[in-house]
């Protein structure tokens, strides 16, 4: 096995887990947004250090830096889906939690009238 | 002490939540009407008439403002039900007229007689008019993975015709707003220990039903939901 595979299936393993354990809370938020800068720092150092892109491509079993960077965008890249994803249900949790109390306390109002007029 | 049968009738509550049945909505209530007295009908923000048909006859009509699913609209059919200390007994009724009253009559009497939690219909032990073979085969599997999931041993995992007394009405918290609740209430059966029966109903499935049955593809999203839930512990 090659080191770049085991950090890839590592990093992946370590995605799942991270979303499917840990609810949203502030601590999250902030891990990701550590995350988003330290990001943006490697992606400045490789613009501005290209042959970096290859020395760390060959530190870990891969032949071209292109090729890395690959592997790291997919990576990325089911983060932001998975990240999506799981916003979204949580959105729509909350949206539904919202649109059944509007009906209960409509209900519970005498001879209730509806503004909207949506059949 | 018995219980006479207007007793109980006043102490029963119907729930029907629906999603665009104009067409059927007010026959399937007047057709319940002289065997239950308190019908809670849930319009899911339909699109069509079915708010209008229901205001037609003598059910409590609740209107989601928008589209939630029919597990949201059965929990707020509840939340709005057991606001009413007098409800003792609720049943869940399907609104489009594949369901039989005098199926509801018969479990809510069994429940009261054999003093259960819950009693479930089942079209497999008893008569399934006109169902095709692959929808056969489909609820089937999806009783196999339902029973796996929920760990209840049952013939038919997703018939909404259900008998509740309060006690389980009252643990039920139904979360899953679209289909997957009718695995979320059997998982809730078998979670707190309810006790429960399944009894024979029979379903008809007319051309109308049949049309707008759950699609076989459905069923992916249930799968997938189930899972993803069981795996970050909302189940």
């Amino acid at each position: 096995m090659v080191a770049i595979q085991i950090l890839l299936i590592a990093g992946i393993g370590f995605l799942l887990i991270w979303f499917f354990k840990s609810p949203s809370s502030s601590k999250m938020r902030a891990w990701k947004k550590i995350f988003g800068v330290l990001f943006t720092i490697v992606a400045v150092g490789l613009v501005l250090f290209p042959q970096s892109a290859n020395d760390a491509a060959h530190a870990v079993g891969v032949g071209r830096g292109a090729d890395l960077l690959l592997y790291l965008l997919t990576l990325a890249f089911i983060f932001g889906t998975l990240n999506q994803y799981v916003k979204s249900k949580q959105d729509e949790q909350r949206i539904v939690e919202l649109g059944r109390q509007i009906t209960l306390l409509e209900a519970r109002l005498p001879q209730a009238k509806r503004s909207s007029s949506k059949q | 002490m018995r219980d006479t049968g207007e007793a109980i009738i006043k102490r029963t509550a119907v729930i029907i939540p629906a999603y665009n049945e104009g067409k059927i909505i007010r026959r399937t209530i007047t057709q319940l009407e002289p065997y239950f007295k308190n019908i809670i009908f849930i319009n899911d923000g339909s699109s069509d008439n079915t708010r209008q048909q229901a205001l037609q006859t003598n059910a409590k009509v609740l209107s989601h403002p928008i589209n939630l699913g029919q597990g949201a609209a059965l929990r707020t059919g509840f939340d709005y039900a057991l606001l009413n200390p007098q409800y003792e007994y609720f049943v869940t009724f399907d609104a489009d007229g594949q369901h039989d009253p005098k199926d509801a009559v018969k479990m809510v009497n069994y429940l009261i007689s054999h003093k259960l939690d819950v009693v479930l219909g089942s079209r497999f032990l008893g008569q399934a008019a006109n169902l095709g073979t692959s929808k056969k085969m489909l609820l089937k599997a999806a009783v196999k993975f339902t029973n796996y999931t929920s760990r209840l041993k049952l013939t038919d995992a997703h018939n909404g015709l259900r008998v509740f007394n309060r006690k389980a009405a009252e643990l039920l918290d139904l979360t899953m707003p679209d289909m997957t609740h009718a695995s979320q209430i059997n998982h809730r059966i078998k979670e707190h220990n309810l006790s429960y029966a399944e009894l024979p109903v029979t379903i008809t499935y007319t051309e109308y039903s049949k049309a707008k049955g759950q699609s076989a593809l459905n069923s992916v999203n249930i799968l997938f939901d189930i899972l993803l839930n069981k795996a970050t512990k909302k189940w």
